[in-house]
């Protein structure tokens, strides 16, 4: 062995401990140590406490002890290092030592023993030793690695949250993670062993095993399936789910090991078909609407041209009836004639504001900023005569800019303040007109002090046609309130009203601040 | 101002006129809402939004223009003949009102599609009551197809479905 | 006193030219009115076509758009195509309210769009009131 030959140039150092108890010998040892090119660094001690403290503070290469002491035998030394759990290889140095003492000092772990007066064997002896520890202290360490390795790839594959299976170049089950157990409910226990076809459902079989065939012929060690194309999985209880896989191959020395990384991806599949349901059931919805809107516009023609015709040849010949006959038939001919006109008149007005109702938002400018102070000016200027005749007082605050289109501003005012006119009590009719910033809308309120409305009709009030009154009493057709609740959910407001009999009404509703866009703001 | 709605544009250099006019218009409450300009350039400036009227909103159109033919800088006519040939100004209704009783003047401006032409009467009542039933008819009954922005765009709006 | 005017009403419903009829003929002007149904007949009737050979040129039109065989929209846009005809001032005379036809009118070169009010009375004023600015107060061309 090399290193137990002599070197001239590099000393080799040697920590030893001796147990011996003639000095002597122990020098003998050193001696004979030094001979063959050890540097000896050495203690000597005589009794097993003393080995115990020596042993334990220094780290040393070998231990050289005698067989025979007075107090102990050297071969107790032993039990002390592996006590200690110390691999420290120990050499019996002795004066005699029978063969079968021999054989049970080696099995108990003694390295080897050398007599007293053949020492010339000690140095390769102690060579030997040292080069035996070393060597197995190496496999020690690359043991642990290497499990330290596996334990970690274990708690990886465990705790993977795809399911990993890897199978031979027979196409056995060799690997089988936790998730795999979850995602095909198989125990791996269950699944070692067993071919992965019995994890693909039967169809797919031919496709899979060409799959197979590709790769492995194939230069690439790695690949995705099903990257466009989700696969399919079956569990041991027959179900089939879709996947998404990829596979690797690797070549050891006992073969190919194929590992396929795969995910259940059965949500993901569900969630996509969820998505383009919705989004199918939205653009069939689209159309819908864009064709209900065509209609709805087609249907405005209509109404506004076929329909008033014929009504208007009732309403003309009814009244040129009541004009020339009047007087001439009897009593009841003029009554009926009478309710004849009145009633095809006021179809007209009902398909007039119908056609006004269905012409909210269809105007299609796009809201800009506008001067609410403005809209309220020309409501009320329209609203002038009315004003006038009522002694109506209208009291408007600072109003902000909001982005609504102009001329539907200008209607949702006047149709408010034109209402709190109408339905005004015994008071002379007083409306207030203010505006607070609420976020990013502005909430404005038209106030006034007429006969209220009861609580149990706020929402129908909004409604098309909606009267709560005869029209005797307060003419029109309802359609007033109802505009404005579409000009004001037009833009993304609400409308209400906070009102009870004979308490005056206060209609609020919400319109977007004009916000940074102050381009088309008109100048006052 | 420039930047409100206007009813009505009137096109007329002579003040006595513009006063008369004026006058005859507020006695039926037609008279607000009524812009002047002075001459055939301003009044195609104010129209198209040029010159000192580059900061006017152009799709606050009028409904009605009231057209003299006698004018500064650009005639009568030919404001007419633009007004006609540029389809953002092309339904306004347009009036000539004028003092003119030349044949070929009255023939022109049909021609050139103007919606009516009135020829000033000399008699000062004659002039009022005229002015009043001219302002009446093209104001009250008649149907005027675009007056702001919103009214623009639905006629835009109608356009596209109509063609449809 | 300048002469009669010519009217020209075409309108398919009898209802109505009845009521133009009887609302002309309470006026001091005593316009002339004469009536064709559909749009074939009013291009016949301006171009002096048979059986219209004896045509007057008329002073106005009054022009209804829904009509039968050719719709008003059509004679509207021949007729303000012809340089002999385009000086004829025509007043469209509809039930239709709808923007659309108004603006689409215009651009064909209507000179102006009355709708034909639903109340007898309001339809008596604006016929006699259209008469009264086309006769009394505009200038026509012979």
């Amino acid at each position: 062995m090399a290193s137990a030959a002599p070197t001239v140039s590099g000393k080799r150092k040697l920590c030893a401990l001796l147990v011996e108890d003639n000095l002597l010998d122990a020098e003998l040892v050193r001696h004979s140590l030094e001979h063959e090119g050890f540097e000896v660094d050495s203690d000597v001690v005589q009794t097993e406490a003393e080995f115990r403290a020596r042993v334990t503070a220094t780290p040393y290469d070998v231990v050289l002890a005698d067989y025979n002491l007075p107090q102990w035998r050297g071969v107790e030394a032993l039990d002390i290092l592996r006590a200690e759990d110390l691999d420290i290889p120990v050499i019996l140095v002795t004066g005699s030592l029978g063969d079968i003492a021999a054989v049970e000092c080696i099995k108990r772990g003694v390295t080897d023993y050398v007599l007293k007066d053949h020492l010339t064997r000690l140095p390769a002896s102690v060579s030997r030793a040292l080069e035996e520890t070393r060597y197995r202290q190496e496999r020690a360490r690359a043991e642990n690695a290497l499990k330290e390795n596996q334990e970690r790839l274990a708690g990886i594959l465990a705790s993977a949250m795809d399911a990993i299976v890897t199978v031979n170049e027979q196409g056995q089950i060799v690997l089988f993670n936790e998730a795999a157990e979850l995602v095909f409910q198989c125990p791996a226990s269950e699944a070692m062993g067993q071919p992965l076809h019995r994890f693909i459902p039967e169809r797919f079989q031919a496709a899979h095993e060409e799959h197979v065939r590709k790769f492995t012929a194939g230069a690439a060690t790695r690949r995705r399936m099903g990257k466009v194309e989700t696969l399919v999985g079956l569990r041991a209880n027959g179900a089939e789910f879709p996947m998404e896989a990829s596979l690797s191959r690797v070549e050891t020395q006992t073969g190919k090991l194929f590992t396929v990384i795969l995910r259940d991806v059965t949500e993901q599949e569900a969630l996509r078909r969820l998505r383009q349901r919705a989004e199918e059931t939205l653009s069939k919805k689209a159309a819908e609407l864009t064709r209900s809107n065509r209609d709805l516009e087609q249907f405005a023609y209509i109404a506004s041209h076929d329909l008033q015709e014929p009504l208007r040849m009732v309403a003309s010949y009814t009244q040129l009836l009541a004009e020339r006959y009047r007087g001439k038939l009897d009593d009841n001919a003029d009554k009926y004639i009478g309710y004849a006109v009145e009633g095809a008149l006021r179809m007209q007005t009902l398909i007039q504001d119908l056609l006004a109702f269905s012409r909210v938002g269809r105007n299609g400018s796009e809201p800009k900023a506008v001067n609410a102070n403005l809209a309220v000016h020309e409501a009320l200027q329209n609203l002038r005569s009315t004003l006038d005749e009522s002694r109506a007082n209208v009291v408007c605050d600072n109003l902000p800019a909001v982005a609504v289109s102009r001329s539907q501003l200008v209607q949702l005012f006047q149709n408010l303040v034109g209402n709190a006119i109408k339905f005004h009590g015994a008071e002379p009719p007083q409306t207030r007109i203010t505006a607070e910033k609420a976020d990013t809308a502005w909430l404005f309120s038209v106030a006034d002090n007429g006969i209220g409305i009861a609580p149990e009709h706020h929402d129908q009030i909004f409604m098309i046609f909606q009267r709560l009154h005869a029209r005797a009493e307060y003419p029109g057709n309802g359609v007033g309130l109802a505009i404005c609740k579409k000009i004001v959910e037009q833009h993304g407001g609400k409308i209400w009203v906070e009102s009870d009999l004979g308490r005056g009404s206060t209609f609020r509703f919400t319109l977007p601040d004009c916000g940074s866009n102050q381009d088309g703001l008109e100048k006052t | 101002m420039t930047d409100r709605e206007v009813n009505i544009l009137l096109v007329e250099d002579n003040q006595d006129d513009i006063e008369l006019t004026l006058h005859a218009l507020r006695r039926e409450n037609l008279a607000n809402k009524i812009f002047i300009v002075r001459d055939g350039e301003e009044a195609l400036d104010f129209l198209f939004c040029t010159g000192p009227y580059a900061q006017r909103a152009p799709e606050l159109i009028p409904r009605l223009i009231l057209l003299d033919l006698k004018l500064p800088k650009i005639s009568g006519l030919e404001v007419l003949q633009r007004i006609k040939a540029d389809p953002r100004t092309q339904s306004i209704p347009v009036v000539i009102l004028t003092s003119s009783r030349e044949e070929s003047d009255l023939v022109n401006g049909y021609r050139l599609g103007v919606n009516s032409y009135i020829q000033k009467p000399v008699d000062f009542d004659q002039f009022r009551d005229t002015v009043k039933k001219m302002g009446l008819y093209w104001l009250v009954i008649n149907q005027y197809p675009i007056s702001n922005g919103d009214k623009k765009a639905e006629v835009r709006h109608g356009e596209r479905s109509s063609n449809s | 006193m300048r002469r009669p005017a010519e009217i020209l009403l075409v309108d398919d419903n009898p209802a109505d030219v009845g009521l133009v009829c009887d609302a002309l003929a309470r006026t001091p002007y005593g316009s002339h009115l004469n009536t064709v149904s559909d749009g074939e007949e009013a291009m016949a009737y301006l171009r002096r076509a048979s059986p219209f050979s004896e045509a007057v040129r008329p002073s106005f039109v009054m022009l209804d758009l829904n009509l039968p065989r050719r719709d008003g929209r059509g004679v509207l846009a021949e007729l303000k195509s012809d340089a002999g005809l385009r000086t004829i001032p025509v007043v469209v005379f509809t039930t239709s309210g709808s923007l659309r036809d108004i603006s689409r009118s215009y651009e064909l070169g209507a000179n102006c769009y009355l709708t034909k009010p639903g109340n007898l009375n309001d339809f008596v004023a604006a016929v006699q009131a259209l008469e009264a600015f086309w006769v009394r107060y505009a200038a026509l061309p012979d």
